[in-house]
């Protein structure tokens, strides 16, 4: 097992702090670099992430070249106060819409393929409340000044929102170690050197991400990891330390669904890649129980993880952007 | 002066198009908590946007007000001032993270005084836009340690140790865009601690309540006759204590201003409140103290003082209709030193003490016009021949 990649590849985000000299060096390199932001339902936080970010990384400093938002047909006003604040905005729905459409977190990151010109895209959850452009460039600096370096998550110390106005000061990161952790240590313990393999932020190259499957809900975090490490092995990776994320807290029911997706996503890679055999059929549903009077009844929520084929194999993006398949 | 009042309009365009940087410097430096006297976090993000802003100095003075200056032209005139204070009313654990709608921003100090703050550090960027440069050194001060029990020490020690004379200056603040502040009235802060042993003594048959005895000090305050002129009053804007609903209070804190524009009355009213407390502490046979938070002098310009006049022709120029009224922000401390200042509020605001206050958006590049054009103002001498009786 490489230990030695924690140590080589892990960074602080203010070792990337001097802007001008990533400016320079994506000039030098003839970068062209995209924010993407997946919405859903996000009007309390977007226009800070847009506003901060075009600000710091496209006015003062010109690393970012668009910011595109791929929302999933939100019902608040995230679309209306996104484009009023400058941004691209697309409606997932109508970006290749002959496709059959599905709605989710991955589905999202797929589309924005398709619509972003960047050779880097950066993906930002758009939930962040204490958004700082740091959370871009510190996801940059390694893709821009390292040649080995094709892509980067993120890892916090992560805080969460509790109530209306206290914040506390440790927790998060459950489904990690409960569920992912004991994955990797078990099937792939060169993989648990990545501390947070969830974390909603990460960037890295187009000629990567548009030939990897996107599953379209939670599980595209993990499959990403496990397709890029399968594909080009652990050096192309690195992880910043982005410092402090606040984020919304969900409850213990939210966290077992998205495991549930997790694992999904994850036996499926396990059996596609030949390291399991598994003869049973899988089963889609996360069954959740409420006691109601004296009576135990089922929640039962379908969870099926469709997955989007790498986007180069999609023929009118191989015409946009003139790929052989 | 008509010269340079005529281009104010022109500037508000070209601030706007700056717009977002000014939003993200309120909002990067006001997610910051900064309670009085726990400035310090927030003061490093000041510094730092401030350096990011190639200011011409940086630096903090020898109690920890942080400070940028931008270079004027002559060697010979002395600075301009334009100061915000840091700390706000919230404590460390508030949720800070602000919210940003189409037309509004809103969190915790955002008011006060959040925006007054990322205005001042914006500053040097917008005068490099606006292709301005002065005569004059422009001091940009983020004060420490002004609000509450903070009694403005920040301004005050800024003003003490500064070695060379003051030319004039701008206290900024988030709202209300059209005051004009160029008077502080006396004022005396004040806290009284009502204490009750716990234990049992023989001087109560029933024991005292804490908050009735308070209770009682308020309403033997509010029996004071005050007079209308010199205009005074006493505003009652603090109170906490007890445990839980269903026991006797032990401890209760009453805050309290006194404020007139007349020193002498401001005494007179103190020493009669004074006697109150006296009065009940000796009825009650309680431990009832009263602190001295803060002493504010009243001082004023004339509403004919060249400042006063250029800052109304400021604001016409750009549409807004003046409001005075008293001040007892840094305002009061400038114009105690002698120096021709005034208070400018930035834009619209609600909820302002609250932590859902807002502010509106689209204001903000014409409060900082109106800033920019008093500076001129002050540039270009109104300050020099009228210093304050």
């Amino acid at each position: 097992m490489n230990i030695s990649w924690i140590e080589k590849n892990t960074f602080h985000y203010s070792e990337f702090s001097d802007l001008s000299r990533l400016v320079d060096e994506k000039q030098r390199k003839n970068l062209k670099i995209s924010l993407c932001l997946p919405t859903l339902n996000e009007e309390k936080t977007i226009a800070k992430e847009i506003l901060i970010m075009k600000s710091e990384l496209m006015t003062r400093y010109p690393i970012l070249d668009e910011i595109v938002v791929v929302d999933s047909d939100s019902i608040d006003n995230t679309r209306k106060i996104a484009r009023g604040y400058g941004a691209d905005v697309y409606n997932a729905a109508e970006i290749l819409p002959d496709l059959e459409k599905f709605k989710g977190k991955g589905e999202n990151l797929w589309k924005a393929l398709f619509v972003t010109k960047g050779d880097i895209i950066v993906y930002l959850d758009a939930d962040i409340k204490n958004i700082h452009h740091r959370f871009a460039y510190g996801l940059l600096g390694p893709l821009i000044l390292f040649d080995n370096i094709k892509y980067v998550k993120a890892f916090y110390d992560r805080p969460i929102s509790i109530g209306k106005s206290k914040i506390r000061p440790t927790g998060g990161g459950r489904v990690t170690e409960l569920v992912i952790r004991p994955l990797f240590s078990l099937f792939f313990p060169e993989l648990t050197q990545i501390l947070q393999p969830l974390s909603g932020e990460y960037a890295g190259y187009r000629e990567l991400f548009e030939t990897i499957p996107f599953p379209i809900g939670y599980g595209v975090e993990t499959s990403m990891i496990l397709d890029i490490y399968e594909k080009w092995g652990l050096d192309v990776f690195a992880q910043v330390d982005l410092d402090r994320r606040i984020h919304r807290n969900q409850d213990t029911r939210a966290l077992g669904r998205m495991s549930f997706a997790i694992l999904q996503t994850f036996i499926k890679r396990k059996i596609k890649l030949g390291m399991v055999d598994y003869k049973e059929k899988l089963y889609n549903e996360m069954i959740q129980y409420n006691l109601i009077k004296d009576e135990f009844k089922p929640d039962i929520y379908k969870i099926e993880e469709h997955e989007r084929p790498p986007m180069i194999e999609i023929p009118e993006y191989r015409e946009k952007f003139k790929r052989i398949s | 002066m008509d010269k340079f009042i005529d281009k104010l309009p022109g500037f508000v365009d070209t601030i706007k198009s700056f717009q977002e940087t000014i939003i993200t410097n309120i909002v990067l430096i006001g997610q910051v908590p900064a309670p009085t006297f726990k400035e310090k976090k927030r003061t490093s993000v000041f510094m730092e946007r401030l350096a990011e802003f190639q200011v011409d100095e940086c630096t903090t003075d020898g109690y920890r007000n942080p400070i940028g200056i931008i270079k004027g032209t002559s060697e010979s005139k002395p600075p301009i001032f334009v100061v915000a204070h840091l700390d706000t009313i919230f404590s460390q654990d508030v949720d800070h993270y602000y919210s940003i709608q189409e037309n509004s921003i809103t969190g915790a100090g955002i008011l006060d005084n959040s925006v007054g703050v990322g205005v001042l550090v914006s500053l040097p960027e917008i005068l490099r836009k606006l292709g301005l440069r002065f005569e004059s050194d422009i001091v940009l001060a983020g004060v420490i340690q002004s609000l509450g029990k903070g009694n403005l020490r920040g301004i005050r020690h800024l003003l003490k140790t500064w070695a060379t004379p003051i030319r004039g200056a701008v206290c900024i603040e988030g709202a209300e865009l059209g005051r004009l502040n160029y008077y502080a009235d006396g004022m005396i802060r004040c806290e009284v601690d009502c204490d009750i042993s716990p234990v049992d003594g023989w001087e109560h048959k029933f024991k005292p309540n804490a908050i009735l005895v308070l209770n009682e000090v308020i309403n033997q305050i509010m029996k004071l006759r005050l007079p209308q002129k010199p205009r005074s009053r006493v505003i009652v804007g603090k109170t906490s204590g007890g445990v839980k609903h269903g026991t006797i209070a032990h401890n209760a804190t009453l805050g309290f201003e006194i404020q007139s524009n007349s020193d002498k009355m401001v005494k007179s009213i103190f020493n009669n409140i004074k006697d109150i407390i006296e009065g009940t502490r000796h009825e009650y046979e309680v431990d009832l103290q009263l602190k001295t938070l803060s002493n504010i002098h009243a001082e004023r310009l004339k509403f004919n003082h060249p400042l006063v006049k250029s800052s109304v022709a400021v604001m016409k120029k750009l549409d807004i209709t003046p409001v005075s009224g008293p001040s007892e922000s840094e305002l009061s401390i400038f114009l105690s030193r002698k120096i021709p200042a005034v208070t400018l509020g930035i834009t619209q605001g609600e909820n302002y003490h609250q932590q859902n206050a807002s502010v509106a958006i689209e204001p903000i590049p014409k409060g900082i016009a109106q800033v920019i054009g008093v500076i001129m103002a002050i540039d270009s001498g109104v300050c020099d021949e009228h210093q304050l009786d």
